[in-house]
């Protein structure tokens, strides 16, 4: 099933499914990378509180996902990734080096403001 | 003393047949040594009374021994143990009640605490004051006399070799019962302010210990809705790479959450051991001690502390 990607405002919100396939997975790169670039997006959330595994693929393209996303102008923020999903990721060597994460929906979109804000300011 | 634990230690040096027969072999004990040490079975059970008390004046003068020597009950048992013990080495059987009555005694020892050089050198003592006896009765064939002593010394060292045994596994149970001690004091996580929580780490850490310390702060991360985690590790004696790499799991684990952890107290000696090890820790945010990390936190959180109004001239207000 696809991943639905919601607009709000300057930002893009996908919350990952339970029964999340790799195809999903790279339909919702292709995706992002086209909408931020039709929206002007200059952020995205990605919503993983529901998956109680993630995997070395679903890892990479979500690390894939944020940096096209930045090479288009939007910073992305992974939320919600639960206690034991951590530490098996962390197990498997999946650290998410380099991308924004926050502990749910309500702090990722405040890191993400303050985020944007942040560079706003630096570039300008 | 219950048999609970006796039979435990029995168990745990395997004393089956096969190993009793093994410990002989050790020894090199044949069957002639038992026609040599009936030879001298009447003297030794003649005088076991006075080899007792050699054995028991020569451990009162030596202050190591005071746990054994100057608790009544623990001598009493000690010496009725010993009685039996020099009886027990003159009759022949060597089975495996022989190697239980050792067992026990060597339970006693360790309870009263005697160590192994102690209990090695008031054994000696006893034995040299049996070779004297012996020999004087050999005067005649010293040979002969010299043939039994070294048969009854056969079997006292297999009596060496079992006692330090049982007092090498008591000492082991010992350190196994510390150091679950050490393991069950709970590595509470508390909050401190509004998203800010520390993690006191005190003691050793090992790979189940590590688990329940990055679930615990992890649960805690979730149901306090923390940013940041200051870990204080000033009461972790010892960190070698297994460690630290259940530290940055730990701090990785966090971050995957959005959490932030400021690791603190980090002594000189554990920032050497680690640099030499070539741990990477660039991943890790370090403070010098738990005030600058806390101080560091709350800036990070946007907290500001102030003093209230004329409290501390020290601080100098401007």
């Amino acid at each position: 099933m696809p991943v639905p990607i919601l607009k709000q405002g300057d930002k893009l919100i996908a919350s990952l499914q339970s029964d999340l396939d790799d195809k999903d997975l790279m339909q919702l790169k292709d995706e992002i990378a086209e909408k931020v670039g039709r929206f002007k997006s200059r952020g995205v959330i990605l919503d993983v509180s529901i998956l109680d595994v993630l995997d070395s693929f679903a890892t990479r393209t979500l690390r894939t996902i944020a940096e096209t996303a930045r090479l288009r102008g939007a910073e992305t923020v992974i939320v919600g990734i639960q206690p034991d999903v951590a530490v098996a990721m962390v197990q498997l060597g999946l650290t998410l080096d380099g991308v924004l994460t926050a502990l749910d929906f309500e702090e990722g979109m405040e890191l993400l403001l303050a985020t944007i804000e942040g560079s706003h300011h630096g570039g300008g | 003393m219950s048999n609970g634990p006796l039979l435990s230690d029995l168990e745990r040096l395997q004393l089956n047949t096969h190993d009793i027969e093994r410990r002989k072999a050790f020894v090199d004990f044949r069957p002639d040594d038992l026609s040599r040490i009936a030879a001298i079975k009447d003297l030794v059970v003649h005088n076991a009374d006075r080899y007792g008390v050699t054995f028991f004046d020569h451990l009162a003068g030596i202050e190591e021994a005071a746990g054994l020597t100057r608790n009544r009950n623990l001598l009493e048992q000690a010496k009725r143990l010993k009685h039996e013990h020099l009886i027990a080495m003159v009759q022949g059987d060597y089975g495996r009640e022989y190697m239980e009555q050792r067992v026990r005694l060597g339970v006693l020892y360790s309870r009263a605490g005697l160590d192994v050089r102690v209990f090695l050198g008031a054994f000696h003592v006893l034995m040299r004051a049996v070779g004297v006896d012996v020999m004087k009765r050999f005067a005649a064939t010293p040979a002969d006399g010299f043939e039994s002593f070294i048969s009854l010394k056969k079997i006292g060292f297999l009596d060496i070799g079992l006692i330090v045994d049982v007092l090498i596994a008591e000492r082991e149970r010992t350190i196994n019962v510390q150091q679950d001690a050490i393991r069950e004091l709970s590595t509470p996580v508390l909050q401190l302010r509004e998203r800010l929580l520390i993690l006191p780490i005190i003691g050793v850490i090992d790979s189940m210990r590590a688990k329940q310390l990055t679930d615990g702060m992890l649960g805690s991360i979730r149901d306090k809705r923390a940013r940041i985690v200051v870990m204080d590790i000033t009461g972790v004696a010892a960190v070698d790479s297994k460690v630290a790499n259940h530290l940055i799991q730990a701090v990785a684990a966090a971050r995957l959450m959005g959490a932030n952890v400021i690791v603190t107290g980090v002594s000189a000696d554990v920032a050497q051991s680690l640099v030499a090890l070539g741990v990477d820790l660039r991943s890790i945010r370090t403070m010098n001690d738990l005030q600058g990390g806390l101080e560091e936190a709350e800036r990070m959180l946007g907290y500001k502390v102030v003093y209230a109004d004329g409290a501390s001239p020290a601080f100098g207000r401007a």
